[in-house]
C-alpha cells in the first residue's frame, strides 16, 4: 500500500521527486488592499514570482533550509523574512509605505525651498535669476515671496516685521558674516555672491531648525553645487561691466571660478541720477569653488573676495552743500566643509568659515575704519536609525573680533569687542507615517561677552489632510546677540529674543501650489538706548519688546495658461515694537501692512525668447512727522514698480538680455527727512527721500563656450 | 524653456522604447544555465509587453548574480522606459528612484560603462520630459556631459555615436543650424552597426533601426 501511495504521488506531482517546496501567500498594503505586481523571491536564488491582481503569489523552489524571502514593490519599503522555506506558506505580507515617497508629508511651516527634487519647491533654480525685478540678485528674487517687506532703498531682506539684521545667511551650512556689499543711505545693496554657484536655496521665514541660530526672524540657506556638469567658459558683457567664469573638471575634483568687474561710471554719465557722484560705484570680485572627492566623502572649499569703492555727495536738508560720503571696502570670505557617510547609519559634516572685512567710510570730515575678523566652526553628526527616525547633533563656535577707529577733527575713539559664542544642538526627525511627521530640537548657546546661557526649544509638526494638502505647525525660541553697532559700545547686555508660532496650510497638485500661513512672533529683550544715535555715553538696556503677526499667501501656477508661469504673493503684517530710541511702541519704518508681488514669465517659442514681468506693491511705511505730535505717526504713499525683462537666445550659447526696472516710472517716495530746526513759522521743513534713480536699464550679452555646445547662461541672468 | 527642452527629449521616448527588440536569438550550445534561463524568460516577458514582470525577473537575477551588471541594468532600463509615459509625478519619482538605485548597483559592478552612462542620461531625460521647465536646465547639461563621456569611452560604439548625434541634432534643428555633421555621425553609426558584435551574451544591442529611422526622417 505504502509504495503505491508514493507512486501515485509521483505520478500526480512529478516535482515531489525533486523535493520542491511551494512558497505562497498574499501581499497587501497597510489598508489590506492587494498589491499587484510585487516581486516575491528568495534572495540569491532564481526562484520567485510576481503577485497577481488579488495580491496572491505562489512559486516552487528546490532551495531548502533557512532562506531570505524578499518582497519588493515600487514606493513601498522592501520586506524581508528569514525563515525555513518549508514554513513559507500562506504568508500574509503587509508592505509598509516607503516614506521617501513624494506622497510623504513634509514639514513646510515657515520655509520655502528652491531646486530640490524630492520636495515641493516653491521656486525653481532658474527663478532666482529670471525674475524681472531681481537683476540677477538672489535676494531680489526672494523679495517676491510672501513674508518679506518691500524696502526698496535698502535691498536687504526684511522678514515679518524684523529688521534686516534678524536674517542670517549660510553657505553650505556655515554662516556668512557679511553677506551684503556695503552701501550708503538710500542706495540699495545687493547680495555679494553670484547665484550661479548655488543649486539649492532654502528660505525660512520662521520656525526653523535647531541647527541654525543667532537669527531672530529668518535664515537663508545656500548650497553650492556638489559636482558641476561640464567644463565651460562663461563670458558676460554688460552695460555696467563684464564677467568671466570658468569651470574645470578632473577625475575626482573640479574648480569653478567666477570673476566680475562692475563700474557704474559710463551708465551714470549717460543717465545721471539724483546723487552727485565723484566716483561712481566700482567693484571687482572673484569667487572660486573647489570640490574634491575623498573616498565616500566630499570636500568643498569656497572663497570669495571683493573690493568696492565709491564717493558721492548726497542731498541733505540740514546741509545745503550736501553730505560728502565715500566708501572703500574689502571683503574676503572662505568656507570649507567636509561631509561623508561613515557607514550605513552615520554621517558626519565638519566645516568652518572665516571672514575678513575692512571698511573705510568718510562722511564729511569724519573718517571711520572698521575691521571685522569672524569665524564659524561647526561639527554635525547624523544617525539614521531608519527611514522613519533620524537624529542630528552637533556643536558650533562663532568668533568675532571687531575693531573700529573713529576720527573726527576734534575727537577720536577706538572701539571694539571680541565675542565668542559656543553652541550645542540636537534634533530628531520622526516620520510616523506618510501622513504625519514631527521634528523636535533644542539648541543651547553660551555667549562669552555677556556670560549668558540661553536655551531654545524648537518643534514642528506636519499632517497630511488630503492627497495634495497638508497642515504644518511650528514653534520656536530664537536668540540673537545685538549687532556690531551696539556691541562696540557695551557688553553689559543680554541676547535679544523672539518666539515664533506658525500655522501653515499647503496645497500642491498639477504644477499649482497654494500656501497660506498665519503667524505670531513675540519679541523680548530688544536693545534700547537713550540717545538719538548710540554712542559711548549712551545707556543701553534690554527692556525693548514687540510683536509681529500676520498672514502670508502664495499661489503659483504654470499649468493654466500655456507657456506662462506666474506666481502671486501677498503678505498682511501687523507689527509694533519698542526698541532702540523709540519713546513708545510703534510700527518701525521698515514694516508695512500690505505687500503684493506678481511675477510672470512667458516663453515665446517662435521668438526663442522669454519675457518676464514683475509687479511689486508695498503699502505706505511710517515716518515721524515733526509738525504733528507723535512718533512714527505719518505714512508714505504706497510703493509701486513694474519691471520687465527679455531674454533672447541668439543661438544655443549666446543670449541677449534686456531689462528695465520700474518701466512705468512710478514716482516712489520712501520717506521724508525733516530739518533739525523749525523755520520762522515754527514749521519743520522736509524733503522727500526718493530712489537715486526712478528707473534702471540693463543690457547684457552672455556667451558660454563648452565642449558640447549646449549649455548657456540662462540660469545666470 | 519648456519647449526648447521638450524637443530634445521626445526622440528618446522612441529610442528607449525600442531598446530591446532583438534579443531573443540566443545560441545555446550546451544546456542553459539558470542565469541563461532566467534572462531568456525575462526578455520573453518583455517582448510579450509584460515589462514589469520582466523587471521583477531581472531583479531576482540581480540578487543571485551580484557580480553581473546586466540584470540591474535592465531593471533600471525598464523603469526608465516606463517613466517616459508616466504623467503622475509621484509614481514617476518612485520609478526613477528605483531605476537610480539599480544604476548605482550596476555602476558599482562595472565602472565607466558607456551603456550605463547613456541609461543615466535617459533617466535625466525622463525628468525633462515630465517637466522641462523645472528640470530642463540642470538635467540637460548633465545628460550632455554623459553622452560626451560615453563617446569618449567607446568612440567606435555605434550606439554611443547615435545617442550623442541624436541629442545634438535636436538642439541644432531648433536653432535652425545645420544638422549635416550629425547626419554624418549617424551614417557612421549605421556603418558600424553592420559589423557590431555585442561584447557578450545578453549585452545591449539596440539602436540600428533607430539610426536608420532618423536618417530617413532627417538626413535625406
Amino acid at each position: 500500500m505504502k509504495i503505491s501511495v508514493i507512486v501515485f504521488l509521483i505520478l500526480l506531482f512529478p516535482s515531489f521527486l525533486l523535493a520542491q517546496t511551494t512558497v505562497s501567500g498574499t501581499v497587501t498594503d497597510n489598508k489590506g488592499m492587494p498589491i499587484l505586481g510585487a516581486n516575491v523571491y528568495l534572495e540569491g536564488a532564481y526562484d520567485g514570482a510576481s503577485s497577481d491582481d488579488n495580491g496572491k503569489f505562489s512559486f516552487e523552489t528546490s532551495e531548502i533550509g533557512t532562506q531570505i524571502l524578499t518582497v519588493s514593490y515600487v514606493s513601498f519599503e522592501t520586506f524581508k523574512l528569514t525563515d525555513d522555506v518549508s514554513k513559507m506558506k500562506n504568508l500574509k505580507i503587509v508592505l509598509r509605505d516607503d516614506v521617501n515617497s513624494l506622497e510623504t508629508v513634509t514639514i513646510s511651516a515657515g520655509s520655502f525651498s528652491a531646486g530640490d527634487n524630492s520636495k515641493i519647491s516653491v521656486l525653481k533654480p532658474l527663478d532666482i535669476v529670471t525674475t524681472a525685478s531681481a537683476l540677477g540678485d538672489f535676494v531680489g528674487a526672494l523679495q517676491t515671496l510672501p513674508g518679506t517687506t518691500t524696502v526698496a532703498e535698502d535691498g536687504r531682506l526684511f522678514v515679518r516685521g524684523g529688521d534686516a539684521n534678524e536674517t542670517q545667511i549660510f553657505i553650505d551650512g556655515i554662516r556668512v558674516f557679511t553677506p551684503y556689499s556695503p552701501t550708503t543711505d538710500y542706495i540699495p545693496t545687493r547680495g555679494r555672491y553670484s547665484p550661479f554657484l548655488f543649486d539649492g536655496i532654502t528660505f525660512s521665514t520662521g520656525g526653523y531648525s535647531a541647527e541654525y541660530g543667532q537669527a531672530l526672524s529668518s535664515v537663508l540657506l545656500l548650497n553650492t553645487i556638489d559636482e558641476p556638469d561640464q567644463e565651460k567658459t562663461d563670458i558676460a558683457i554688460m552695460t555696467v561691466g563684464a564677467g568671466l567664469g570658468h569651470t574645470e573638471k578632473w577625475k575626482k575634483s573640479s574648480l569653478s571660478l567666477n570673476t566680475s568687474y562692475i563700474n557704474l561710471a559710463p551708465y551714470i554719465a549717460i543717465l545721471p541720477d539724483r546723487n552727485d557722484w565723484q566716483k561712481p560705484f566700482e567693484t571687482a570680485s572673484g569667487e572660486a569653488v573647489f570640490r574634491q572627492k575623498i573616498g565616500d566623502g566630499l570636500l568643498k572649499i569656497y572663497g570669495a573676495f571683493d573690493t568696492s569703492n565709491f564717493a558721492l555727495t548726497q542731498e541733505d536738508i540740514n546741509q545745503p552743500e550736501g553730505v560728502r560720503f565715500k566708501l572703500n571696502n574689502q571683503n574676503f570670505y572662505t568656507n570649507a566643509s567636509y561631509s561623508q557617510m561613515l557607514n550605513d547609519n552615520w554621517s558626519i559634516f565638519a566645516g568652518g568659515s572665516y571672514t575678513y572685512e575692512n571698511t573705510k567710510v568718510g562722511i564729511d570730515e569724519t573718517a571711520i575704519k572698521d575691521v571685522e575678523n569672524s569665524a564659524h566652526l561647526k561639527l554635525k553628526l547624523k544617525k539614521h536609525f531608519s527611514n522613519r527616525f533620524k537624529l542630528d547633533f552637533g556643536a558650533e563656535q562663532f568668533i568675532t573680533d571687531f575693531n573700529e577707529n573713529y576720527d573726527e577733527p576734534n575727537f577720536a575713539a577706538k572701539l571694539g569687542f571680541n565675542n565668542n559664542i559656543s553652541v550645542a544642538f540636537t534634533e530628531a526627525d520622526i516620520i510616523f507615517s506618510r501622513k504625519m511627521a514631527l521634528k523636535l530640537g533644542v539648541r543651547g548657546e553660551y555667549g562669552e561677552l555677556f556670560k549668558e546661557f540661553t536655551l531654545s526649544p524648537r518643534a514642528s509638526f506636519a499632517y497630511k489632510t488630503g492627497k495634495s494638502s497638508q497642515l504644518s505647525l511650528a514653534y520656536g525660541d530664537f536668540f540673537q546677540q545685538p549687532e556690531n553697532e551696539i556691541l562696540k559700545f557695551t557688553n553689559d547686555l543680554e541676547a535679544e529674543r523672539a518666539q515664533h508660532y506658525i500655522m501653515n496650510y499647503q496645497y500642491a497638485a498639477n504644477n499649482r501650489i497654494f500656501r497660506a500661513e498665519v503667524y505670531r512672533k513675540k519679541y523680548n529683550n530688544l536693545v534700547s538706548y537713550n540717545d538719538e544715535f548710540p554712542d559711548v555715553n549712551s545707556t543701553f538696556t534690554n527692556d525693548g519688546n514687540g510683536y509681529a503677526q500676520g498672514l502670508d499667501i502664495f499661489w503659483r501656477d504654470n499649468k493654466s495658461i500655456k507657456n506662462v508661469d506666474y506666481w502671486v504673493s501677498y503678505s498682511y503684517l501687523d507689527t509694533e515694537r519698542k526698541y532702540k530710541n523709540y519713546p513708545i511702541e510703534a510700527t518701525p519704518n521698515f514694516a508695512n501692512t500690505h505687500n503684493l508681488s506678481v511675477v510672470a514669465k512667458y516663453w515665446i517659442d517662435d521668438w526663442k525668447s522669454q519675457i518676464g514681468f514683475s509687479y511689486q506693491y508695498g503699502s505706505g511705511r511710517t515716518y515721524t512727522d515733526l509738525n504733528q505730535p507723535g512718533f512714527l505717526q505719518g505714512k508714505t504713499e504706497g510703493y509701486n514698480s513694474v519691471s520687465l525683462n527679455w531674454a533672447y537666445l541668439l543661438s544655443q550659447q549666446k543670449i541677449l538680455y534686456f531689462s528695465i526696472n520700474n518701466a512705468f516710472a512710478f514716482r516712489n517716495v520712501n520717506g521724508y527727512q525733516y530739518a533739525n530746526t523749525p523755520d520762522a513759522n515754527g514749521n519743520f521743513a522736509r524733503r522727500e527721500l526718493r530712489p537715486a534713480a526712478d528707473q534702471f536699464f540693463f543690457v547684457g550679452f552672455f556667451w558660454t563656450i563648452s565642449d558640447d555646445g549646449k549649455d548657456n547662461q540662462l540660469d545666470n541672468l | 524653456m519648456q519647449n526648447v527642452l521638450a524637443y530634445l527629449t521626445l526622440f528618446f521616448t522612441v529610442l528607449a522604447m525600442q531598446a530591446q527588440t532583438d534579443t531573443s536569438t540566443i545560441n545555446v550550445d550546451s544546456a542553459p544555465t539558470k542565469y541563461q534561463q532566467g534572462m531568456q524568460k525575462a526578455f520573453q516577458l518583455w517582448q510579450e509587453n509584460k515589462s514589469w514582470e520582466a523587471a521583477n525577473v531581472f531583479e531576482r537575477i540581480a540578487t543571485a548574480e551580484p557580480d553581473n551588471w546586466l540584470p540591474p541594468y535592465y531593471v533600471a532600463q525598464i523603469n526608465v522606459i516606463n517613466s517616459f509615459t508616466e504623467k503622475d509625478g509621484i509614481k514617476l519619482k518612485a520609478q526613477l528612484d528605483k531605476a537610480q538605485d539599480f544604476i548605482n548597483d550596476a555602476t558599482a559592478i562595472s565602472k565607466d560603462n558607456p551603456d550605463l552612462l547613456v541609461l543615466q542620461a535617459q533617466l535625466y531625460t525622463a525628468w525633462i520630459v515630465f517637466d522641462g521647465q523645472q528640470y530642463g536646465m540642470t538635467y540637460s547639461a548633465k545628460a550632455s556631459e554623459l553622452y560626451n563621456k560615453a563617446l569618449v569611452l567607446a568612440p567606435n560604439n555605434p550606439r554611443m555615436i547615435l545617442a550623442k548625434a541624436e541629442w545634438d541634432m535636436g538642439g541644432a534643428k531648433y536653432f535652425g543650424q545645420s544638422i549635416e555633421p550629425y547626419c554624418k555621425d549617424i551614417q557612421r553609426a549605421i556603418d558600424l552597426f553592420a559589423t557590431f558584435k555585442p561584447a557578450g551574451e545578453f549585452y545591449p544591442t539596440y539602436g540600428e533601426e533607430r539610426a536608420k529611422q532618423i536618417q530617413a526622417e532627417s538626413c535625406k
